[in-house]
């Protein structure tokens, strides 16, 4: 039974040379509490399809259903964390997220400012809960992003390269951010991910998604991650299914893996 | 012997301490005040270069008024005048003859009344404008015909419409407020980020809460330039617009004087005018600085 189906999407634009085709045949199903990831290299319409699953494109030809329903724009069972965080910089950190909150849900004002003030506890930032966001670090800026999408207590979560403006170290306690609040919310939220990085994926998705290169393009193929949860930063890369999963994604991703495979020869 | 000695020793580590501490708390009071000088020599260096200014400004004028023979006042003829005018400012003597303050008073009441009603209808159309491609198209053909008319154009049809002078010009500066707080405000929402929209769209922000807490606080900057420029050019047409109308107001005084042939009270309403001009402009940077974010 799948939560979120995607079935023969095709989106395109008008240009004046005519029809730009951005993807095309994408057919994929997603189950309730599923982790998804989509990668593939720039401009090859990750973000486009998850536009589209956002309701902010609608779809050329094909459908996208959540819970048996067509998705027709956008809707607080989805909940969006861009990829430059998109703060507001006048408001308060508080304030950010309550807005959000009090657009979408049905309860009192009160509540609502609880509901606030335990999202950024999930992601413990509620002593930082009055400043503005240009008194952030990038990381904490995103986890107020990703309160932020949590709070509306959506069933899908869309991660537009989450962590891709943030250092190595910050990254990885994101990713380890995202998990925590995907067990804490019993595993039941579906989270669709956008990343350019082969062991984020792994470390993340139950499911990744490869692209072929842009225009026109379609999804080259799906690869099962069967690795054990919960997973280790250190421990899973050591497993051999770690390691036969990254060149999978390595071979189905670039060709070149060597100065040699570029025509070099190595004098030693 | 033992005790003596303790003692002295407890009374050169509390002497250490002490001394230490003073110090201590010399070196910060040190650091402070070279701050503090540092401020200071910054501060009088800009204020000594405004001097040279003013000094080379007041010699040009000086040689001006020798070139002239007095014909036109030099700046300590100037200064008398303007002391005797403004040691009693609101003085009422009928209609022709009121005092600098009272005249200025008016005049800043008329700049401030049509500055007001202009910005009334200048933002909301600018908000429209910037929103709207539809709404720019309609305004901005008019917008870009009528911006570069001189306001005093517009007095004649002031004066028919309202059949008073004073009411007449308002209307001009109310015209005269209208452009630049038109234009800033409609770029100023035109260019909101697609990121913010997308906080809006994807959180299904009501048009009020997206006027309130995205539109509004993105463009006020904006806005605020709008209006800075528009009081500029408000007050600039304000003293012309006061010279055609007459009895009242700075614009009528510096005509009167020049009529009395006392080029002294003309030059010193310009000096008067200047300052006034400052102030409102620095108001309005005033703020711009807080409602940056």
């Amino acid at each position: 039974m799948s939560y979120l189906e995607i079935k023969n999407l095709e989106i395109s634009f008008p240009t004046p040379k005519g029809k730009y085709i951005a993807v095309k045949n994408i057919n994929l199903s997603i189950k309730k509490g599923e982790i998804i990831s989509i990668i593939g290299h720039s401009g090859c319409g990750k973000s486009t399809i998850m536009n589209a699953v956002a309701g902010m494109l609608s779809p050329t030809s094909g459908t996208v259903q959540l819970d048996g329903k067509t998705i027709k724009g956008p809707g607080p069972d989805r909940g969006i964390v861009f990829q430059n965080y998109s703060l507001l910089p006048w408001l308060s950190v508080h304030e950010n997220i309550f807005q959000a909150v009090d657009s979408v849900m049905n309860c009192s004002t009160k509540e609502k400012h609880e509901i606030v003030d335990y999202n950024l506890e999930m992601v413990n930032l509620l002593s930082h809960r009055d400043k503005l966001p240009g008194q952030l670090s990038g990381g904490m800026k995103q986890r107020v992003a990703i309160a932020r999408a949590f709070a509306i207590n959506p069933g899908v979560l869309l991660l537009d390269e989450p962590f891709g403006a943030l250092d190595a170290f910050t990254k990885s306690s994101m990713q380890l951010e995202v998990l925590k609040l995907w067990n804490l919310n019993n595993r039941d939220k579906t989270i669709i991910m956008i990343t350019h990085d082969i062991e984020e994926a792994l470390f993340l998705s139950d499911r990744i998604v490869v692209l072929n290169d842009g225009p026109a393009s379609t999804i080259r193929e799906i690869v099962e991650v069967h690795l054990a949860r919960p997973r280790n930063k250190i421990e899973f890369v050591k497993t051999p299914e770690y390691i036969e999963l990254r060149d999978k994604l390595l071979h189905l991703l670039t060709e070149e893996f060597s100065i040699e495979d570029l025509g070099v020869v190595y004098k030693s | 012997m033992s005790d003596k000695n303790t003692l002295t020793i407890d009374a050169i580590e509390l002497e250490i301490n002490v001394t230490t501490a003073i110090k201590k708390s010399f070196l910060e009071e040190n650091i402070k005040l070279k701050l503090a000088i540092n401020t200071l020599i910054i501060k009088s260096k800009s204020l000594l270069l405004a001097g040279i200014g003013l000094f080379l400004f007041g010699g040009f004028w000086s040689l001006l008024s020798i070139y002239t023979d007095d014909a036109l006042p030099g700046p300590v003829a100037t200064l008398t005048v303007l002391k005797e005018m403004l040691s009693d400012p609101f003085y009422d003597y009928g209609p022709n003859d009121k005092g600098i303050g009272l005249q200025l008073f008016n005049s800043i009441k008329t700049v401030l009344l049509g500055f007001l009603l202009g910005s009334l209808i200048a933002i909301p159309i600018g908000i429209l404008m910037g929103a709207s491609t539809i709404c720019k198209q309609i305004f901005y053909p008019i917008v870009q015909l009528l911006k570069p008319v001189s306001p005093l154009a517009w007095f004649p049809i002031g004066l028919v419409v309202f059949k008073d002078t004073g009411m007449a010009t308002i209307f001009i500066v109310f015209i005269t407020s209208l452009w630049s707080t038109l234009i800033n405000t409609s770029f100023g929402v035109a260019s909101i980020p697609d990121d913010h929209k997308n906080v809006a769209k994807a959180f299904k922000f009501s048009k009020w809460r997206y006027l309130t807490k995205i539109l509004i606080p993105y463009s006020l900057p904006h806005i605020i330039t709008g209006l800075r420029l528009s009081i500029s050019v408000a007050w600039l047409v304000i003293v012309a617009g006061e010279m055609l109308s007459g009895g009242a107001g700075i614009g009528f005084f510096v005509w009167d004087s020049w009529n009395a042939l006392s080029l002294e009270k003309v030059i010193s309403a310009i000096l008067i005018i200047g300052i006034v001009g400052l102030l409102f402009d620095r108001i309005f940077t005033f703020i711009e600085n807080k409602v940056a974010y």
